[in-house]
């Protein structure tokens, strides 16, 4: 082995070393050129002295939700909107995949480099609440979005900015009252899962206020077919007003109405913007959409984390409903334009 | 010196020190190198690295456990919902789990040797089996997808002190890690058995008719991913009160790439627990690292797979040396 | 000259047949191996040497025939019963895991030990003194034992292979092909070594098809063609030019070397 060795000698063990540094240099210096522009440049309004604070504002912003999905990249546009618009430093972090975990950590690692503000979302209170109340204990504040309604407050969190399910079912179900319906259905594709309860909830609680009556169906969101026939069916009972709670449910009842022939006939509304449901809209197949309008849900804290560093302002706490926001035949088109901007 | 060069963790090693120093470099300022910033890359990395020891003996069997991540989410969910809807004691809880995981673990083993199947494919399907189980029972039994009030169980104050405390702000899971990755270094390197492990990855026909017991030497391992996956399982839900049907989701991907990245080779019998340990570390440092220097978290999985392929450069380079023949 | 007392054969083999599906991998062999004996196999590929390897070392059971070790008969289930009963088998492949290192290698499913349990540890020590001084017997003189085995040069890697076999208390060695992926100096290791263990009292059956090997160390050889034994001889009954014969197919050979003469002369007339 000793003879090998002496051949392999200090050539052999320099160029290894060299190869390895060479490696490691060139990964180095790939990763440097993808860093994001360092905070101190050139203010886009003048240079007043006013400005000049504005530039060391640092937000964090950690959600359950990657800028790849396409609902959290409007969020994530909204975030970064204001970001611009207001001349700040913004980070956006979410966890690969949903991951509460990771999330928490995340959180930890924004905590230990104290920033000026903190944005998060509360999908599943009892994993984060420990990070949220480390934020809070630091002294930094901190804002929801998003989901955590109900919870935000305990931990010491000062505003909530997202929608209400349970006010946005109700907001729904005032807006078919109105149309003339007494009979709906709320669909549910997700039974057990609270926000969606809430949804229907407050739908049903708004048309029976209006004297109309309704009921939920669940119908099962791993099988369109399977939810399709289930509309169907409970069609038949006089139903003239359909909500359903999200993309799943839109399309199943779009395809029931559309066997049974009765689109147009029987109102229908749903949760969320998608391009089928847009275009839906605009053809008179929907009645309308609730839109959580979660670009606002990325835009409005950064306003309102900035306003707070800069001048130690803030709304007196609450929920800010960003939704429902409804789309309906005459604003479609132009919503169709804003989606596809990434703003919708 | 050269002994150091062949040894299969040099690689894990040097990696680790220069991503330390790439971070401690561009992120010091922003809380890399600050005590909180290196405990909380020290959690994540001994998460991962208690699992990461327990793979790395296995895949130095010949074998692989793709399902150590939903057994995490089963695990952890079987305590969760024992505590909160039975009103079981926490520590009743878990040691029902640690009999769910021997059980994963055993019959893992036991259909791997007997119908000798890749071991793949066979914890692929268990994988599937606990993740939709898993979901499937919580939803049945709550209606929900995450269930949480760990907090309020019997006995969760001494629970709380022996897997989520903090000892001068660094989180007691990292000195279960330690002491776990030492431990399975020593039965490794030290022990008989480990010397059947090596044989059994190396040469199976070959050790089982020198007279190793193969087949038990792998249930065994199988055995033993399972129970670090519940201890992992454990000590997360202990943290944050509660799990959900999601958690531990990819661990097992992560868990091999850090006993790659240590020097652990796919084919078996060669590697290291220790270099795993280094692996799990880079893991930590460059997830945390990643946040610390305003690096887009987009480019994460650039940097990760990156790091990958120059660490089996680096290993293989090495071993080719180390096996080169003399005339 | 041979003692009566050692005339018992270590292992004897008897009309050994064996087939697999429809095919007939072994007919009619018959062999025997005395201690401090060497017995050479020989026998053109396909000739159903590697079945007979197997058999004798417990890896497959025979259909027919008999099994006598020192005169007891054995049905051999497995090899680790084989290896039970003394018999140990050095395949091509050598058995051993290259990166790992030599000592471990060595003490593979029989590893020295010290301490009690939960603390039993892998005796390095023991280990790496016992191997030193059997490879010294044979002749290695290894600077390091913790060295991986792959850095040895084939021949030497054979002799650790059979260096283990040996210490392990086979008393009958059975090699297949060790020299046959070696060079002449390897091959010199090697053959130098079985004579060693044949000289401590092994009896060891050299499977190979190289007769000029068979020939230098072999002191009876048996000649194996398409699953049946030819015959046993001893080295006085058989010249070395008509072991080449044999080996090289004989009677078939001589044959073609007629068919070829005549087709050369015709292209060429």
């Amino acid at each position: 082995m000793r003879r090998q060795l002496v051949a392999l000698g200090p050539e052999g063990s320099t160029d290894m070393r060299n190869r390895m540094l060479w490696t490691l240099g060139i990964l180095l210096v790939a990763v440097a050129c993808t860093r994001n522009e360092p905070p101190k440049e050139a203010s886009p309004a003048p240079a007043t002295t006013s400005n000049a604070p504005r530039a060391d504002v640092r937000i964090a912003v950690v959600t359950h939700g990657q800028a790849s999905d396409t609902f959290w990249s409007v969020v994530k546009n909204g975030v970064d909107r204001a970001a611009k618009d207001l001349g700040v430093t913004v980070t956006y972090n979410a966890p690969q995949t949903f991951d509460m975990v990771a999330m928490s950590r995340l959180i930890d690692a924004e905590v230990a480099k104290k920033p000026d503000g903190i944005v998060v979302s509360i999908p599943d209170p009892n994993a984060l609440s420990r990070s949220i109340k480390a934020a809070v204990d630091a002294g930094i504040p901190v804002i929801s979005i998003n989901s955590g309604s109900d919870i935000y407050k305990q931990l010491g969190v000062l505003l909530h900015v997202g929608q209400t399910e349970y006010e946005a079912g109700f907001g729904g179900g005032e807006k078919m009252a109105a149309s003339g319906v007494k009979n709906v259905l709320c669909a549910n594709h997700e039974v057990g899962n609270a926000s969606l309860d809430l949804r229907c909830k407050g739908f049903i609680d708004a048309v029976t206020k209006a004297g109309g009556t309704g009921k939920v169906l669940g119908v099962n969101a791993a099988d369109p077919t399977d939810s399709q026939q289930k509309v169907l069916a409970a069609l038949g009972d006089g139903v003239d007003g359909i909500l359903t709670l999200g993309p799943l449910g839109s399309n199943a009842a779009l395809a029931a109405l559309k066997q049974n022939g009765k689109i147009g006939q029987i109102k229908l509304g749903t949760f969320d913007l998608t391009p089928d449901v847009l275009a839906g809209i605009r053809d008179g197949q929907l009645e309308f959409a609730i839109d959580q309008q979660q670009y606002l849900q990325g835009y409005l804290p950064i306003v309102l984390l900035t306003q707070y560093k800069l001048y130690g302002v803030l709304p007196a706490g609450g929920i800010l409903p960003t939704g429902p926001g409804f789309v309906t035949k005459e604003t479609a088109a132009r919503v169709i334009d804003l989606s596809k901007q990434g703003i919708r | 010196m050269r002994k150091l060069l062949n040894r299969p963790e040099f690689g894990a090693v040097g990696g680790t020190a220069a991503i330390w120093l790439f971070f401690a470099f561009y992120a010091g300022g922003s809380g890399f190198l600050t005590w909180p910033g290196t405990a909380s890359y020290l959690e994540i990395a001994s998460e991962l690295g208690i699992l990461a020891a327990a793979v790395s003996l296995l895949m130095i069997a010949g074998e692989f456990d793709l399902s150590v991540g939903s057994t995490i989410a089963a695990t952890g969910m079987t305590i969760s919902l024992l505590c909160e809807r039975l009103g079981w004691s926490l520590w009743a809880a878990i040691a029902a789990a640690g009999v769910l995981a021997l059980g994963v673990g055993f019959l893992n083993g036991l259909v791997v040797v007997r119908t000798r199947l890749p071991s793949f494919i066979v914890t692929l399907g268990t994988l599937f089996i606990l993740s939709g189980s898993t979901i499937g029972v919580t939803r049945l039994v709550t209606g929900r997808t995450q269930v949480g009030g760990l907090h309020e169980a019997l006995h969760y104050g001494a629970a709380e002190t022996l897997f989520a405390s903090r000892i001068g702000g660094f989180s007691v899971s990292i000195f279960w890690w330690l002491a776990l990755t030492a431990l399975t270094a020593w039965v490794l390197l030290r022990t008989r058995f480990g010397n059947w492990i090596f044989g059994a990855g190396g040469a199976p026909d070959a050790a089982r008719n020198l007279g190793v017991p193969v087949a038990r030497v792998k249930i065994a391992l199988f055995m033993t991913t399972a129970l670090a996956a519940w201890f992992v399982a454990t000590s997360q839900a202990i943290k944050f009160t509660g799990t959900d049907v999601l958690r531990g989701t990819g661990k097992e991907l992560e868990a091999i790439l850090a006993a790659v990245i240590g020097g652990t080779l796919l084919t078996g019998g060669y590697g290291s627990v220790i270099g795993a340990g280094f692996g799990a570390l880079i893991f930590g440092m460059v997830q945390q690292g990643i946040v610390f220097s305003g690096i887009d978290s987009d480019w994460y999985k650039v940097f990760l797979g990156a790091m990958l392929i120059t660490a089996v450069l680096v290993n293989s380079y090495v071993r080719g040396k180390v096996m080169e023949a003399r005339r | 000259m041979r003692d009566a007392a050692l005339d018992v054969p270590l292992l004897e083999a008897e009309g050994l047949a064996k087939s697999f599906g429809g095919i007939t991998a072994l007919e009619e062999v018959s062999l025997s191996v005395r201690a401090g004996e060497v017995m050479c196999v020989l026998g053109d590929n396909g000739a159903g040497k590697s079945t007979l390897i197997k058999t004798l070392s417990g890896v497959h059971l025979p259909d027919r025939g008999r099994l006598r070790i020192e005169g007891q008969e054995v049905r051999l289930t497995s090899p680790r019963e084989a290896r039970a009963h003394g018999i140990a088998t050095v395949y091509q492949d050598l058995a051993m895991v290259p990166l790992l290192s030599i000592a471990r290698n060595f003490f593979l499913g029989a590893e020295p030990t010290k301490g009690v349990w939960p603390f039993r540890r892998f005796d390095m020590r023991t280990a790496d003194t016992i191997v030193r001084a059997e490879l010294e017997k044979m002749g290695i003189r290894v600077r390091d034992t913790s060295e991986p085995v792959g850095t040895l040069s084939g021949g030497e890697r054979q002799s650790v292979a059979i260096a283990r076999a040996v210490y392990f208390g086979a008393r009958v060695l059975i090699l297949d092909e060790p020299t046959s992926a070696l060079g002449v100096k390897q091959a010199g290791v090697v053959l130098r070594y079985i004579l060693q263990a044949r000289s401590r009292g092994c009896g060891v059956i050299l499977v190979t098809h190289n007769p000029h090997h068979a020939w230098l160390i072999g002191d009876r050889f048996t000649l194996v063609n398409r699953g049946r034994s030819l015959g046993t001889f001893s080295k006085e009954q058989l010249s070395r030019e008509e072991l080449v014969r044999q080996m090289a197919g004989g009677q078939e050979l001589e044959e073609l070397s007629h068919e070829l003469g005549e087709a050369v002369r015709v292209s060429s007339g």
